[in-house]
Protein backbone atom coordinates (compact mmCIF):
# COMPACT_ATOMS: atom_id res chain seq x y z
CA UNK A 1 0.00 0.00 0.00
CA UNK A 2 2.97 2.12 1.14
CA UNK A 3 4.85 0.89 -1.71
CA UNK A 4 5.79 3.06 -4.67
CA UNK A 5 3.95 2.09 -7.59
CA UNK A 6 5.81 3.77 -10.41
CA UNK A 7 9.45 4.85 -10.78
CA UNK A 8 7.33 8.71 -10.51
CA UNK A 9 8.80 11.10 -8.10
CA UNK A 10 7.13 14.00 -7.23
CA UNK A 11 8.80 17.21 -7.12
CA UNK A 12 8.05 20.85 -8.14
CA UNK A 13 10.09 21.20 -11.46
CA UNK A 14 9.90 22.77 -14.91
CA UNK A 15 10.13 19.19 -16.30
CA UNK A 16 7.53 18.14 -13.85
CA UNK A 17 5.01 21.01 -15.35
CA UNK A 18 5.51 20.22 -18.79
CA UNK A 19 2.64 18.30 -20.47
CA UNK A 20 2.93 14.76 -20.47
CA UNK A 21 3.11 14.78 -24.23
CA UNK A 22 5.50 17.17 -24.73
CA UNK A 23 8.09 15.42 -22.44
CA UNK A 24 7.01 11.75 -24.56
CA UNK A 25 7.98 13.76 -27.52
CA UNK A 26 11.39 15.12 -26.19
CA UNK A 27 11.75 11.48 -25.28
CA UNK A 28 11.81 10.50 -29.40
CA UNK A 29 13.18 14.26 -29.78
CA UNK A 30 16.46 13.06 -28.01
CA UNK A 31 16.57 9.68 -29.86
CA UNK A 32 15.73 10.02 -33.05
CA UNK A 33 18.94 12.69 -33.32
CA UNK A 34 20.72 10.40 -31.13
CA UNK A 35 20.57 7.73 -33.40
CA UNK A 36 20.38 9.36 -37.00
CA UNK A 37 23.17 12.34 -36.93
CA UNK A 38 26.01 11.58 -39.20
CA UNK A 39 28.31 13.60 -36.80
CA UNK A 40 29.64 11.21 -34.86
CA UNK A 41 30.02 13.23 -31.83
CA UNK A 42 25.91 13.84 -31.68
CA UNK A 43 25.08 11.33 -29.15
CA UNK A 44 27.75 12.59 -26.47
CA UNK A 45 27.07 15.39 -26.80
CA UNK A 46 23.37 15.41 -26.35
CA UNK A 47 24.34 13.15 -22.94
CA UNK A 48 26.18 15.83 -21.72
CA UNK A 49 24.48 19.07 -22.90
CA UNK A 50 20.72 17.91 -22.93
CA UNK A 51 19.94 14.62 -20.67
CA UNK A 52 22.46 15.49 -17.64
CA UNK A 53 21.20 19.00 -17.24
CA UNK A 54 17.28 17.91 -18.01
CA UNK A 55 17.63 15.70 -14.78
CA UNK A 56 18.72 18.84 -12.60
CA UNK A 57 16.28 21.10 -14.30
CA UNK A 58 13.73 17.80 -13.46
CA UNK A 59 14.90 17.81 -9.65
CA UNK A 60 15.76 13.94 -9.91
CA UNK A 61 19.34 14.31 -10.24
CA UNK A 62 19.72 11.69 -7.32
CA UNK A 63 17.27 8.94 -8.72
CA UNK A 64 18.70 9.30 -12.10
CA UNK A 65 21.94 8.77 -11.28
CA UNK A 66 21.55 6.00 -8.94
CA UNK A 67 19.50 4.50 -12.02
CA UNK A 68 22.76 5.06 -14.23
CA UNK A 69 25.07 3.42 -11.60
CA UNK A 70 23.16 0.44 -11.15
CA UNK A 71 21.74 0.09 -14.37
CA UNK A 72 21.99 2.02 -17.50
CA UNK A 73 26.28 2.31 -17.12
CA UNK A 74 26.62 -1.62 -16.61
CA UNK A 75 23.88 -2.39 -19.58
CA UNK A 76 25.90 0.30 -22.03
CA UNK A 77 29.13 -1.07 -20.57
CA UNK A 78 28.53 -4.56 -21.94
CA UNK A 79 27.18 -3.07 -24.71
CA UNK A 80 30.53 -1.34 -25.80
CA UNK A 81 32.99 -4.21 -24.75
CA UNK A 82 30.92 -7.00 -27.08
CA UNK A 83 30.36 -4.45 -30.07
CA UNK A 84 33.82 -3.07 -29.70
CA UNK A 85 35.19 -6.76 -29.50
CA UNK A 86 33.16 -8.55 -32.18
CA UNK A 87 32.31 -6.42 -34.70
CA UNK A 88 34.62 -7.14 -37.78
CA UNK A 89 36.58 -4.69 -40.19
CA UNK A 90 38.85 -1.80 -39.50
CA UNK A 91 42.12 -1.01 -40.68
CA UNK A 92 44.34 0.49 -37.55
CA UNK A 93 44.27 -2.56 -35.29
CA UNK A 94 45.01 -1.85 -31.44
CA UNK A 95 45.25 -4.84 -30.46
CA UNK A 96 45.28 -8.77 -31.09
CA UNK A 97 43.84 -11.21 -28.36
CA UNK A 98 43.44 -14.71 -29.27
CA UNK A 99 41.24 -14.35 -32.29
CA UNK A 100 39.74 -11.38 -30.94
CA UNK A 101 41.06 -8.36 -32.52
CA UNK A 102 40.40 -4.92 -31.39
CA UNK A 103 40.38 -1.77 -33.93
CA UNK A 104 40.07 1.50 -33.67
CA UNK A 105 37.37 1.74 -35.88
CA UNK A 106 35.32 -1.11 -33.96
CA UNK A 107 36.00 0.87 -30.86
CA UNK A 108 34.82 3.81 -32.11
CA UNK A 109 31.70 2.68 -33.11
CA UNK A 110 31.15 0.57 -30.36
CA UNK A 111 31.21 3.77 -28.45
CA UNK A 112 28.83 5.74 -30.08
CA UNK A 113 26.53 3.19 -29.89
CA UNK A 114 26.76 2.43 -26.32
CA UNK A 115 26.19 6.43 -25.50
CA UNK A 116 23.16 6.10 -27.88
CA UNK A 117 21.67 3.50 -25.99
CA UNK A 118 22.73 5.42 -22.86
CA UNK A 119 20.81 8.18 -24.46
CA UNK A 120 17.77 6.43 -25.19
CA UNK A 121 17.34 4.98 -21.74
CA UNK A 122 18.06 8.01 -19.74
CA UNK A 123 15.52 9.76 -21.39
CA UNK A 124 13.15 7.21 -20.87
CA UNK A 125 14.39 7.08 -17.43
CA UNK A 126 13.94 10.80 -17.08
CA UNK A 127 10.11 11.07 -18.64
CA UNK A 128 9.20 7.85 -15.94
CA UNK A 129 11.06 9.76 -13.15
CA UNK A 130 8.72 12.88 -13.69
CA UNK A 131 5.63 11.97 -15.27
CA UNK A 132 2.62 10.18 -12.91
CA UNK A 133 1.68 7.59 -15.23
CA UNK A 134 -2.17 8.61 -14.65
CA UNK A 135 -1.52 12.21 -15.99
CA UNK A 136 0.21 10.63 -19.31
CA UNK A 137 -2.78 8.44 -19.66
CA UNK A 138 -5.39 10.90 -18.84
CA UNK A 139 -3.40 13.22 -21.39
CA UNK A 140 -3.23 11.05 -23.71
CA UNK A 141 -7.03 9.47 -23.68
CA UNK A 142 -8.74 13.15 -24.15
CA UNK A 143 -6.45 13.32 -26.93
CA UNK A 144 -8.20 10.50 -28.50
CA UNK A 145 -6.13 7.46 -27.44
CA UNK A 146 -8.58 4.49 -27.22
CA UNK A 147 -8.81 3.17 -23.62
CA UNK A 148 -7.26 -0.11 -24.26
CA UNK A 149 -4.01 1.70 -25.69
CA UNK A 150 -3.74 3.34 -22.39
CA UNK A 151 -4.11 0.50 -20.31
CA UNK A 152 -1.43 -1.61 -22.16
CA UNK A 153 0.86 1.12 -21.58
CA UNK A 154 0.30 2.31 -18.69
CA UNK A 155 0.05 -1.46 -17.15
CA UNK A 156 3.57 -1.91 -18.71
CA UNK A 157 4.95 1.22 -17.39
CA UNK A 158 3.66 -0.25 -14.03
CA UNK A 159 4.70 -3.40 -13.79
CA UNK A 160 8.43 -3.63 -13.23
CA UNK A 161 7.71 -1.48 -9.54
CA UNK A 162 4.89 -3.45 -9.06
CA UNK A 163 6.29 -7.00 -9.20
CA UNK A 164 9.11 -5.32 -7.21
CA UNK A 165 7.11 -4.56 -4.09
CA UNK A 166 5.04 -7.32 -4.64
CA UNK A 167 8.34 -9.24 -4.72
CA UNK A 168 9.65 -7.79 -1.39
CA UNK A 169 6.36 -8.19 0.32
CA UNK A 170 6.86 -12.02 -0.75
CA UNK A 171 10.51 -12.23 0.65
CA UNK A 172 9.17 -10.90 3.83
CA UNK A 173 6.09 -13.38 4.40
CA UNK A 174 8.45 -16.61 3.85
CA UNK A 175 11.20 -15.71 5.68
CA UNK A 176 8.69 -14.97 8.31
CA UNK A 177 8.10 -18.85 8.13
CA UNK A 178 11.48 -19.41 8.37
CA UNK A 179 12.45 -19.74 4.90
CA UNK A 180 16.26 -19.47 4.22
CA UNK A 181 17.09 -16.87 1.97
CA UNK A 182 20.38 -15.58 2.98
CA UNK A 183 22.97 -18.21 3.79
CA UNK A 184 24.74 -20.88 1.19
CA UNK A 185 24.19 -20.91 -2.86
CA UNK A 186 22.08 -24.21 -2.99
CA UNK A 187 19.64 -22.68 -0.01
CA UNK A 188 19.26 -19.98 -2.10
CA UNK A 189 17.83 -22.07 -5.48
CA UNK A 190 15.59 -24.08 -2.99
CA UNK A 191 14.04 -20.76 -1.64
CA UNK A 192 12.99 -19.81 -5.65
CA UNK A 193 9.99 -21.91 -5.41
CA UNK A 194 8.48 -19.94 -2.62
CA UNK A 195 9.32 -16.83 -4.14
CA UNK A 196 8.68 -16.90 -7.27
CA UNK A 197 4.93 -19.08 -6.45
CA UNK A 198 2.95 -16.20 -5.19
CA UNK A 199 4.46 -13.91 -7.43
CA UNK A 200 2.82 -15.86 -10.44
CA UNK A 201 -0.26 -16.78 -9.13
CA UNK A 202 -0.68 -13.20 -7.39
CA UNK A 203 -0.58 -12.14 -9.96
CA UNK A 204 -2.83 -13.85 -12.27
CA UNK A 205 -5.66 -14.21 -9.64
CA UNK A 206 -4.93 -9.90 -9.69
CA UNK A 207 -5.25 -9.66 -13.76
CA UNK A 208 -8.98 -11.08 -12.58
CA UNK A 209 -9.87 -8.49 -9.90
CA UNK A 210 -8.12 -6.31 -12.41
CA UNK A 211 -10.26 -6.53 -15.08
CA UNK A 212 -13.48 -6.75 -12.86
CA UNK A 213 -12.41 -3.23 -11.25
CA UNK A 214 -11.72 -1.77 -14.39
CA UNK A 215 -15.04 -3.11 -16.27
CA UNK A 216 -17.29 -1.71 -12.69
CA UNK A 217 -15.68 1.47 -13.55
CA UNK A 218 -17.59 2.05 -16.60
CA UNK A 219 -14.41 1.15 -18.97
CA UNK A 220 -15.72 0.02 -21.83
CA UNK A 221 -18.52 2.62 -21.83
CA UNK A 222 -18.65 4.49 -25.08
CA UNK A 223 -19.08 8.34 -23.10
CA UNK A 224 -16.73 10.63 -23.16
CA UNK A 225 -14.87 10.41 -19.65
CA UNK A 226 -14.28 13.17 -16.98
CA UNK A 227 -11.05 13.33 -15.15
CA UNK A 228 -10.13 13.50 -11.82
CA UNK A 229 -6.56 15.14 -13.02
CA UNK A 230 -6.63 18.35 -14.01
CA UNK A 231 -3.67 18.60 -17.13
CA UNK A 232 -2.15 21.26 -18.45
CA UNK A 233 -1.18 22.22 -21.92
CA UNK A 234 0.60 25.53 -22.38
CA UNK A 235 1.41 27.78 -25.69
CA UNK A 236 5.10 26.92 -24.41
CA UNK A 237 4.29 23.04 -24.37
CA UNK A 238 2.85 23.32 -28.14
CA UNK A 239 5.97 25.68 -29.35
CA UNK A 240 8.25 23.12 -27.75
CA UNK A 241 6.70 20.13 -29.68
CA UNK A 242 6.80 21.56 -33.10
CA UNK A 243 10.18 22.56 -32.05
CA UNK A 244 11.04 18.69 -30.83
CA UNK A 245 9.58 17.82 -34.31
CA UNK A 246 11.53 19.89 -36.82
CA UNK A 247 14.23 18.82 -34.94
CA UNK A 248 13.76 15.02 -35.70
CA UNK A 249 12.87 15.77 -39.53
CA UNK A 250 16.01 17.54 -39.62
CA UNK A 251 17.56 14.51 -38.07
CA UNK A 252 16.02 12.25 -40.50
CA UNK A 253 16.75 14.57 -43.37
CA UNK A 254 20.72 14.95 -42.49
CA UNK A 255 20.79 11.01 -42.27
CA UNK A 256 19.57 10.61 -46.12
CA UNK A 257 21.42 13.75 -46.99
CA UNK A 258 24.65 12.63 -45.79
CA UNK A 259 24.95 8.82 -46.60
CA UNK B 1 8.57 -15.52 26.54
CA UNK B 2 8.65 -11.65 27.12
CA UNK B 3 9.13 -8.92 24.51
CA UNK B 4 11.50 -5.96 25.57
CA UNK B 5 11.34 -3.11 23.70
CA UNK B 6 12.96 -0.02 24.53
CA UNK B 7 12.84 3.79 23.16
CA UNK B 8 12.59 2.28 19.97
CA UNK B 9 12.54 4.27 16.79
CA UNK B 10 12.23 3.93 13.09
CA UNK B 11 12.90 5.83 9.60
CA UNK B 12 12.03 4.42 6.64
CA UNK B 13 14.53 5.20 3.85
CA UNK B 14 12.40 7.70 2.15
CA UNK B 15 12.65 9.77 5.74
CA UNK B 16 9.27 8.97 7.14
CA UNK B 17 9.72 8.73 11.21
CA UNK B 18 7.34 6.12 11.31
CA UNK B 19 8.31 5.21 14.95
CA UNK B 20 8.87 7.80 17.58
CA UNK B 21 11.08 5.82 21.22
CA UNK B 22 8.26 3.19 21.87
CA UNK B 23 8.90 1.42 24.71
CA UNK B 24 7.03 -1.42 25.70
CA UNK B 25 6.95 -4.74 27.33
CA UNK B 26 4.65 -7.91 26.87
CA UNK B 27 4.60 -10.81 29.19
CA UNK B 28 4.32 -14.23 28.10
CA UNK B 29 0.73 -15.57 27.29
CA UNK B 30 -0.88 -12.16 26.74
CA UNK B 31 -3.13 -11.33 24.59
CA UNK B 32 -2.59 -7.43 23.28
CA UNK B 33 -4.65 -5.63 20.66
CA UNK B 34 -3.02 -2.63 18.54
CA UNK B 35 -5.04 -0.07 17.03
CA UNK B 36 -4.80 3.53 15.88
CA UNK B 37 -5.57 5.50 12.57
CA UNK B 38 -4.25 4.63 9.39
CA UNK B 39 -0.32 5.13 9.13
CA UNK B 40 -0.13 5.43 12.90
CA UNK B 41 2.58 3.01 13.03
CA UNK B 42 1.16 -0.24 13.85
CA UNK B 43 2.42 -2.86 11.38
CA UNK B 44 6.16 -0.59 11.12
CA UNK B 45 6.36 -1.35 15.12
CA UNK B 46 4.78 -5.49 15.05
CA UNK B 47 7.14 -6.31 12.15
CA UNK B 48 10.32 -4.80 14.52
CA UNK B 49 8.72 -8.21 16.34
CA UNK B 50 10.21 -10.69 13.86
CA UNK B 51 13.27 -8.75 12.71
CA UNK B 52 11.80 -7.80 9.52
CA UNK B 53 12.39 -4.32 10.09
CA UNK B 54 15.42 -3.26 12.56
CA UNK B 55 15.58 -0.55 15.12
CA UNK B 56 17.25 2.87 13.48
CA UNK B 57 17.57 3.77 17.18
CA UNK B 58 16.48 1.65 20.97
CA UNK B 59 16.19 -2.00 20.56
CA UNK B 60 14.03 -5.08 20.47
CA UNK B 61 14.49 -8.27 22.88
CA UNK B 62 12.65 -11.40 22.07
CA UNK B 63 13.21 -13.53 25.49
CA UNK B 64 17.25 -13.46 25.02
CA UNK B 65 17.44 -12.64 21.48
CA UNK B 66 18.18 -9.14 20.72
CA UNK B 67 16.59 -8.54 16.96
CA UNK B 68 19.88 -7.05 15.76
CA UNK B 69 21.45 -10.22 15.73
CA UNK B 70 19.25 -12.99 14.41
CA UNK B 71 18.56 -13.33 10.89
CA UNK B 72 14.42 -13.29 9.78
CA UNK B 73 14.82 -16.89 9.22
CA UNK B 74 16.32 -17.55 12.46
CA UNK B 75 13.61 -15.46 14.68
CA UNK B 76 10.45 -17.08 13.02
CA UNK B 77 11.31 -19.81 15.67
CA UNK B 78 10.13 -17.99 18.39
CA UNK B 79 7.84 -15.35 16.38
CA UNK B 80 5.08 -16.23 13.60
CA UNK B 81 4.04 -13.70 11.75
CA UNK B 82 0.74 -13.70 9.72
CA UNK B 83 0.87 -10.96 6.82
CA UNK B 84 -2.82 -9.39 5.57
CA UNK B 85 -2.79 -10.68 2.34
CA UNK B 86 -2.57 -14.47 2.03
CA UNK B 87 -2.13 -14.52 -1.62
CA UNK B 88 1.80 -13.32 -0.82
CA UNK B 89 2.72 -16.66 0.80
CA UNK B 90 0.71 -19.36 -0.86
CA UNK B 91 2.36 -21.66 -3.55
CA UNK B 92 2.15 -25.26 -2.92
CA UNK B 93 -0.67 -27.63 -4.55
CA UNK B 94 -2.23 -28.52 -1.22
CA UNK B 95 -3.61 -27.06 1.57
CA UNK B 96 -1.67 -29.35 4.39
CA UNK B 97 1.60 -28.96 2.39
CA UNK B 98 1.19 -25.14 3.09
CA UNK B 99 0.66 -25.80 6.44
CA UNK B 100 4.00 -28.10 6.82
CA UNK B 101 6.21 -25.46 4.79
CA UNK B 102 6.88 -23.51 7.93
CA UNK B 103 7.31 -26.03 10.70
CA UNK B 104 9.34 -27.99 8.06
CA UNK B 105 11.61 -24.78 7.49
CA UNK B 106 12.25 -24.52 11.63
CA UNK B 107 13.51 -28.31 11.02
CA UNK B 108 10.98 -30.42 13.48
CA UNK B 109 11.37 -34.07 12.97
CA UNK B 110 8.42 -35.67 10.60
CA UNK B 111 6.26 -36.79 13.19
CA UNK B 112 6.02 -33.91 15.14
CA UNK B 113 5.32 -31.98 11.59
CA UNK B 114 2.73 -34.40 11.12
CA UNK B 115 1.08 -33.66 14.40
CA UNK B 116 1.38 -29.78 13.76
CA UNK B 117 -0.39 -30.03 10.61
CA UNK B 118 -3.35 -31.77 12.33
CA UNK B 119 -4.00 -29.36 14.92
CA UNK B 120 -3.60 -26.06 12.29
CA UNK B 121 -5.67 -28.11 10.24
CA UNK B 122 -8.29 -28.15 13.28
CA UNK B 123 -8.43 -24.97 14.48
CA UNK B 124 -8.58 -23.14 11.65
CA UNK B 125 -11.62 -26.06 10.50
CA UNK B 126 -9.48 -26.81 7.34
CA UNK B 127 -9.40 -30.39 8.14
CA UNK B 128 -11.78 -31.00 4.76
CA UNK B 129 -9.83 -29.06 2.32
CA UNK B 130 -6.74 -30.33 3.17
CA UNK B 131 -6.00 -31.80 -0.28
CA UNK B 132 -7.39 -28.62 -2.22
CA UNK B 133 -5.64 -26.42 -3.89
CA UNK B 134 -5.31 -23.23 -1.62
CA UNK B 135 -6.10 -20.76 -4.60
CA UNK B 136 -9.11 -23.00 -4.93
CA UNK B 137 -10.56 -21.49 -1.67
CA UNK B 138 -12.32 -18.38 -0.80
CA UNK B 139 -10.24 -15.69 -0.09
CA UNK B 140 -11.63 -16.04 3.48
CA UNK B 141 -10.16 -19.99 3.52
CA UNK B 142 -7.43 -18.64 1.88
CA UNK B 143 -6.88 -16.41 5.01
CA UNK B 144 -7.46 -19.53 7.16
CA UNK B 145 -4.73 -21.22 5.37
CA UNK B 146 -2.24 -18.87 5.72
CA UNK B 147 -3.13 -18.62 9.73
CA UNK B 148 -2.88 -22.32 9.91
CA UNK B 149 0.96 -22.12 7.72
CA UNK B 150 1.80 -20.13 10.87
CA UNK B 151 0.30 -21.58 13.66
CA UNK B 152 1.75 -25.01 13.03
CA UNK B 153 4.85 -23.61 13.60
CA UNK B 154 4.23 -23.77 17.04
CA UNK B 155 5.95 -20.39 18.22
CA UNK B 156 5.77 -19.31 21.50
CA UNK B 157 4.68 -15.14 19.95
CA UNK B 158 2.35 -14.89 17.20
CA UNK B 159 1.62 -11.62 15.41
CA UNK B 160 -1.42 -11.04 13.16
CA UNK B 161 -1.46 -8.20 10.94
CA UNK B 162 -5.43 -7.04 10.32
CA UNK B 163 -6.75 -10.84 10.24
CA UNK B 164 -10.41 -9.56 10.23
CA UNK B 165 -10.19 -7.08 7.28
CA UNK B 166 -12.34 -8.14 4.97
CA UNK B 167 -13.48 -11.35 6.47
CA UNK B 168 -17.17 -12.50 7.04
CA UNK B 169 -18.90 -12.98 10.09
CA UNK B 170 -18.12 -16.93 10.35
CA UNK B 171 -14.88 -16.21 9.91
CA UNK B 172 -14.49 -13.20 12.61
CA UNK B 173 -15.95 -16.22 15.12
CA UNK B 174 -13.12 -18.33 14.37
CA UNK B 175 -10.65 -16.25 14.39
CA UNK B 176 -11.97 -15.24 17.64
CA UNK B 177 -11.85 -19.17 18.61
CA UNK B 178 -8.43 -19.76 17.56
CA UNK B 179 -7.17 -16.82 19.82
CA UNK B 180 -8.95 -17.93 22.86
CA UNK B 181 -7.66 -21.41 22.34
CA UNK B 182 -3.90 -19.84 22.15
CA UNK B 183 -4.45 -18.30 25.24
CA UNK B 184 -5.31 -21.03 26.59
CA UNK B 185 -2.23 -23.01 25.22
CA UNK B 186 -0.18 -19.82 26.86
CA UNK B 187 0.73 -18.12 23.86
CA UNK B 188 1.79 -14.86 23.10
CA UNK B 189 -1.08 -13.35 20.91
CA UNK B 190 -0.36 -9.24 19.77
CA UNK B 191 -3.15 -8.73 16.86
CA UNK B 192 -3.10 -5.32 15.10
CA UNK B 193 -7.06 -4.39 14.41
CA UNK B 194 -9.65 -1.98 12.77
CA UNK B 195 -12.34 -4.20 14.05
CA UNK B 196 -13.07 -2.22 18.20
CA UNK B 197 -15.68 -4.83 18.54
CA UNK B 198 -13.27 -7.79 18.03
CA UNK B 199 -10.65 -5.69 19.67
CA UNK B 200 -12.81 -5.50 23.24
CA UNK B 201 -14.36 -8.64 23.15
CA UNK B 202 -10.62 -10.60 22.57
CA UNK B 203 -8.03 -8.72 24.22
CA UNK B 204 -7.43 -8.36 27.55
CA UNK B 205 -4.71 -5.25 26.96
CA UNK B 206 -4.66 -2.76 23.99
CA UNK B 207 -2.10 0.14 22.87
CA UNK B 208 -3.58 2.98 21.11
CA UNK B 209 -1.04 3.93 18.49
CA UNK B 210 -0.56 7.70 16.72
CA UNK B 211 1.71 9.37 15.22
CA UNK B 212 4.12 6.79 15.67
CA UNK B 213 3.77 6.84 19.55
CA UNK B 214 2.31 5.01 21.89
CA UNK B 215 -0.96 6.85 22.86
CA UNK B 216 -2.26 4.78 25.52
CA UNK B 217 -1.53 1.01 26.84
CA UNK B 218 -3.87 -0.83 29.32
CA UNK B 219 -6.25 -3.02 30.21
CA UNK B 220 -9.18 -3.08 27.50
CA UNK B 221 -11.48 -1.84 29.55
CA UNK B 222 -9.59 1.16 31.06
CA UNK B 223 -8.64 2.04 27.18
CA UNK B 224 -11.42 2.22 25.75
CA UNK B 225 -13.05 4.16 28.13
CA UNK B 226 -10.75 7.26 26.97
CA UNK B 227 -12.62 8.47 24.11
CA UNK B 228 -10.85 12.21 23.81
CA UNK B 229 -7.73 10.56 23.79
CA UNK B 230 -8.79 7.83 21.29
CA UNK B 231 -10.62 10.59 18.73
CA UNK B 232 -6.76 11.92 18.84
CA UNK B 233 -5.93 8.49 16.87
CA UNK B 234 -9.88 8.57 15.05
CA UNK B 235 -10.92 5.64 17.14
CA UNK B 236 -14.24 5.50 18.27
CA UNK B 237 -14.66 3.46 21.81
CA UNK B 238 -17.13 0.59 20.75
CA UNK B 239 -20.73 1.00 20.60
CA UNK B 240 -21.83 -0.66 24.01
CA UNK B 241 -19.01 1.34 25.41
CA UNK B 242 -20.10 4.61 24.50
CA UNK B 243 -23.74 3.37 25.18
CA UNK B 244 -22.92 2.26 28.75
CA UNK B 245 -20.56 5.60 29.03
CA UNK B 246 -24.46 7.85 27.83
CA UNK B 247 -26.56 5.68 30.49
CA UNK B 248 -23.22 6.69 33.20
CA UNK B 249 -22.92 2.99 34.67
CA UNK B 250 -19.88 2.71 37.27
CA UNK B 251 -17.57 0.88 35.39
CA UNK B 252 -16.65 0.61 31.47
CA UNK B 253 -18.13 -2.44 29.59
CA UNK B 254 -16.12 -3.48 26.70
CA UNK B 255 -19.04 -6.45 25.94
CA UNK B 256 -22.80 -7.03 25.94
CA UNK B 257 -22.51 -8.96 28.59
CA UNK B 258 -20.41 -6.63 30.66
CA UNK B 259 -23.13 -4.16 29.92
CA UNK B 260 -25.91 -6.34 30.91
CA UNK B 261 -24.28 -7.19 34.51
CA UNK B 262 -23.16 -3.45 35.05
CA UNK B 263 -26.92 -2.43 34.15
CA UNK B 264 -28.77 -4.85 36.65
CA UNK B 265 -26.27 -3.65 38.84
CA UNK B 266 -27.51 -0.21 38.51
CA UNK B 267 -30.94 -1.35 38.56
CA UNK B 268 -30.73 -3.09 41.82
CA UNK B 269 -28.75 0.08 43.26
N1 LIG C 1 7.85 0.75 3.05
C1 LIG C 1 7.65 2.02 3.47
N2 LIG C 1 8.43 3.02 3.02
C2 LIG C 1 8.24 4.27 3.43
N3 LIG C 1 7.31 4.66 4.31
C3 LIG C 1 6.50 3.72 4.82
C4 LIG C 1 6.62 2.35 4.42
N4 LIG C 1 5.68 1.64 5.07
C5 LIG C 1 5.01 2.53 5.84
N5 LIG C 1 5.49 3.77 5.69
C6 LIG C 1 5.02 5.00 6.40
O1 LIG C 1 5.21 4.81 7.78
C7 LIG C 1 4.09 5.27 8.53
C8 LIG C 1 3.52 4.15 9.36
O2 LIG C 1 3.01 3.14 8.52
P1 LIG C 1 2.42 1.77 9.04
O3 LIG C 1 2.23 0.89 7.85
O4 LIG C 1 3.22 1.25 10.15
O5 LIG C 1 1.00 2.23 9.57
P2 LIG C 1 -0.21 1.34 10.14
O6 LIG C 1 -0.51 1.87 11.49
O7 LIG C 1 0.09 -0.10 10.00
O8 LIG C 1 -1.38 1.78 9.16
P3 LIG C 1 -2.58 0.91 8.51
O9 LIG C 1 -3.67 0.89 9.53
O10 LIG C 1 -2.96 1.72 7.31
O11 LIG C 1 -2.04 -0.43 8.16
C9 LIG C 1 3.12 5.84 7.50
O12 LIG C 1 3.33 7.22 7.45
C10 LIG C 1 3.53 5.19 6.22
O13 LIG C 1 3.25 6.03 5.13
MG1 LIG D 1 -0.72 -1.69 8.76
Amino acid sequence: MHERLSFYVKRESALHQLNPLTKLTLVFGLILPAFLVPFYWTPHLLLLLVVFPLAFLGKVQGEYFTAVTKLILPAAGFLFVMQALFIPGGETVLAKLWFLTLTQESLMYAFANAVRIFVMVSSFTLFMLTTHPSELMSDLTQRGLPGQFAYVIIATLQIIPQMQAKASTIIAAQRSRGLDTESSFARRVQALVPLVGPLVFGSLVEVEERAIAIEARGFTSRRPKTSLREIYDRPLDKGLRWLLILIMLASLVSRIWFS
Amino acid sequence: MNIQIENLSFRYPNGVLALRRVSLEIAPGEQVAVIGQNGAGKTTLVKHLNGLLLPTEGRVRIGDWDTRHYSVAKLARRVGYVFQNPDEQLFTKTVAEEIAFGPRNLGYPGERIQELVEDALQLTQLQAMRNTNPYDLSPTWRKMVAIASILAMDTPILVFDEPTTGQDAASVTRLAMIIAELKRRGKTVITITHDIDFCAENFARVIVMGGGQVLLDGPARTVLGKAEILAQTYVDPPQITRLGLRLGLAEVVCTPQEFLDAFEKQCAA
